[in-house]
């Protein structure tokens, strides 16, 4: 585990080193990212100023929700943005070859490959979400609060993650499933928002089929109301325990379909 | 038993869907996929001793590089046993490749936008390989394959040649018993092949180190290889020395030589002045150009070009590199014939 650490380490100075390799593209991916982001968040202060309150939730508690929900996509889109590559490109053109002849786990190591630093965007509308909205809420506080809040984060991302990881794994049979994964992740979408404004059939999807809802709201909204603590909180650590079991799963039979590619 | 690799009855089929040509077959495939089963290996089995240089041929798609991932533990045969250093490399992988080294000629494991000390120091934390022996080793590979001038070069920028020899010094980082080579000289011109190849020598003498070579170059074997093993649609059809198979199938050369004047041909009669047997000499004309292919168990390059030079003007002369695919020509015509 330590050796894994230390050489995450030293993935993420490689990777900086290439970014700094390229200076202008970093420079203007950086001006890029900024610009998007600040239209982001001027958007969403337009679009939620014209919603006072959203079916019994409040214009700031809709804020921490929408801000929570960036937490755990933040976390995934920064550690685990080369599954999108596994699935676009690494296997189809037999780049996977690589991974397989090198001493460290397949899975650990094409993950550790890249370091998104554009989920900082993210990371910035997330804060700046959170930092407005919190002060105008009234939410319990008690000492177990920051743990839970920790534990909800581990196990959400893991759910981003084991997601990506499955859809990208379709590709060692499929060659290719990077609109797979597009898909999918798409649907995160949905748990920007609170749950109970859809219908019945896209909360039950989001709730038990693709479980977003379990990264944002069920825990976003324990923490604003301290209600439901063992579905929110547990729904979370369960969903994203049997998702990461059945990705392990589904990567190791990948491993075993891979053909490589002619050389 | 000092077997290095014991191979057995190795196979890996391939499930293909077959297309009828344009986008209308392409359509047609992906609702009603018509599927086949390809044998990409077909039953191989060969062993390799400890401290052997073996050179793996065969035309191209003739399964050499799937039997090669197979060995290296990237593919997942359909059937059979192979075992390196007593070691199955699909039973436990990560344990496995810390014996192995492996170079794909095709394809680079380097980091492509850092500078070339910079993968080294990355596989130096992924292999493990403490600091003192780290040293020593890159001033061993440094000697063997003269990485010093653009090891502070980016990958991207550096020639096929170097490049090649940066991957040859990754994958032996780690001081591997067996090394992989799949098509190590490809692309690259004679000098850069030279060096490459007395590396290959220098590693395998110093170190005992096994290696697996693949190539298309038949100089590439016979300064290297004690032994061959030729496959052909996945099966294998040769195995033995170099010597053996010349003998076997005949070691055809093809002398080019470039006439002062076409009529000259005439004067020019291969067969009757070395009593050849019709089989054993062919020389046509071509324009200005005699090409004259023929055995060198019956005849020598050298009596070839002294009668040659002896009866006609030439202008200029080429010797024509010996293929593999030649070889192979050969085998299926299961006689030496012209």
């Amino acid at each position: 585990m330590m050796r894994y650490i230390r050489l995450h380490r030293i993935f993420i100075a490689q990777y900086l080193k290439k970014l700094m390799e390229y200076k202008t593209d970093f420079l203007l991916g950086a001006i890029g990212l900024l610009l998007t982001q600040i239209l982001q968040i001027a958007f969403l202060g337009i679009v939620f100023s014209q919603i006072p309150a959203l079916i019994g939730w409040s214009f700031a508690e809709v804020l921490f929700i929408y801000g929570f929900s960036l937490i755990a996509k933040f976390l995934d889109h920064l550690f685990t943005d080369n599954l999108w590559m596994v699935g676009y490109r690494i296997i189809r053109k037999g780049e996977f070859d690589k991974y397989l002849t090198r001493p460290i786990n397949t899975l650990y190591h094409v993950i550790a490959e890249n370091f998104c630093v554009d989920a900082f965007g993210e990371a910035l509308t997330c804060i700046l979400l959170l930092l407005y909205s919190i002060p105008q809420l009234n939410m319990p506080f008690h000492w177990y609060t920051i743990p839970l809040l920790l534990v909800v984060i581990v196990f959400a991302t893991l759910i981003y993650s084991s997601l990506k990881i499955i859809t990208a794994a379709i590709s060692f049979w499929t060659k290719a499933s990077g609109h797979i994964t597009h898909m999918l992740y798409m649907t995160n979408d949905f748990s920007k928002y609170p749950v109970s404004i859809y219908n019945k059939a896209v909360q039950t999807v989001i709730t038990y089929v693709i479980p977003f809802a379990f990264t944002a709201y069920y825990p976003a909204s324990y923490f604003l109301t301290g209600k439901d603590p063992l579905f929110c909180i547990g729904g979370t650590v369960i969903a994203g325990t049997v998702l990461f079991a059945l990705a392990l799963f589904v990567w190791n039979r990948g491993l075993k379909a891979y053909e490589s590619a002619g050389s | 038993m000092d077997n290095m690799i014991y191979v057995e009855n190795l196979r890996k089929e391939f499930k293909k869907i077959i297309k009828e040509p344009g986008i209308k077959g392409s359509v047609k495939a992906l609702f009603k996929p018509k599927k086949e089963i390809v044998k990409a290996v077909d039953g191989i089995s060969f062993e390799v001793p400890r401290g052997e240089i073996l050179g793996f041929i065969g035309p191209n798609g003739a399964g050499k590089s799937t039997v090669i991932k197979m060995l290296t533990g990237i593919l997942m045969p359909t059937s059979g046993t192979c075992l390196i250093n007593g070691k199955n490399p699909q039973a436990d992988r990560k344990n496995y490749v810390r014996e192995i080294g492996v170079v794909f000629g095709q394809r680079t494991q380097l980091w492509w936008d850092l500078a070339l000390r910079e993968t080294y120091a990355v596989l130096k934390e992924i292999y493990q390989v403490p600091d003192e022996q780290y040293k020593k080793r890159m001033d061993f590979l440094n000697e063997v394959l003269e990485l010093d001038s653009f090891i502070t070069s980016p990958v991207r920028t550096l020639s096929l040649g170097q490049r090649m020899r940066a991957d040859i010094a990754a994958s032996l980082l780690h001081s591997p018993k067996v090394l992989f080579l799949d098509e190590p000289t490809i692309g690259l011109d004679v000098v850069v092949k030279e060096n490459i190849r007395n590396a290959i020598k220098k590693i395998n003498e110093e170190e005992g180190t096994t290696v697996i070579l693949t190539t298309h170059d038949l100089a590439d074997i016979e300064l290297l290889c004690e032994r061959i093993v030729m496959i052909d649609k996945g099966k294998k059809v040769f195995d033995g020395g170099l010597t053996e198979l010349k003998h076997n199938f005949g070691d055809i050369r093809t002398l080019e030589f470039e006439l002062a004047g076409a009529p000259d041909f005439q004067l020019l009669d291969f067969d009757r002045h070395f009593k050849a047997a019709e089989n054993d000499i062919r020389a046509e004309l071509d324009g200005n150009m005699v090409r004259v292919r023929f055995d060198t168990a019956k005849v020598s390059v050298e009596e070839i070009i002294s009668y040659t030079l002896q009866t006609v003007h030439v202008k200029d002369l080429n010797i024509k590199d010996v293929e593999i695919e030649e070889i192979i020509k050969q085998l299926y015509r299961r006689e030496v014939s012209l």
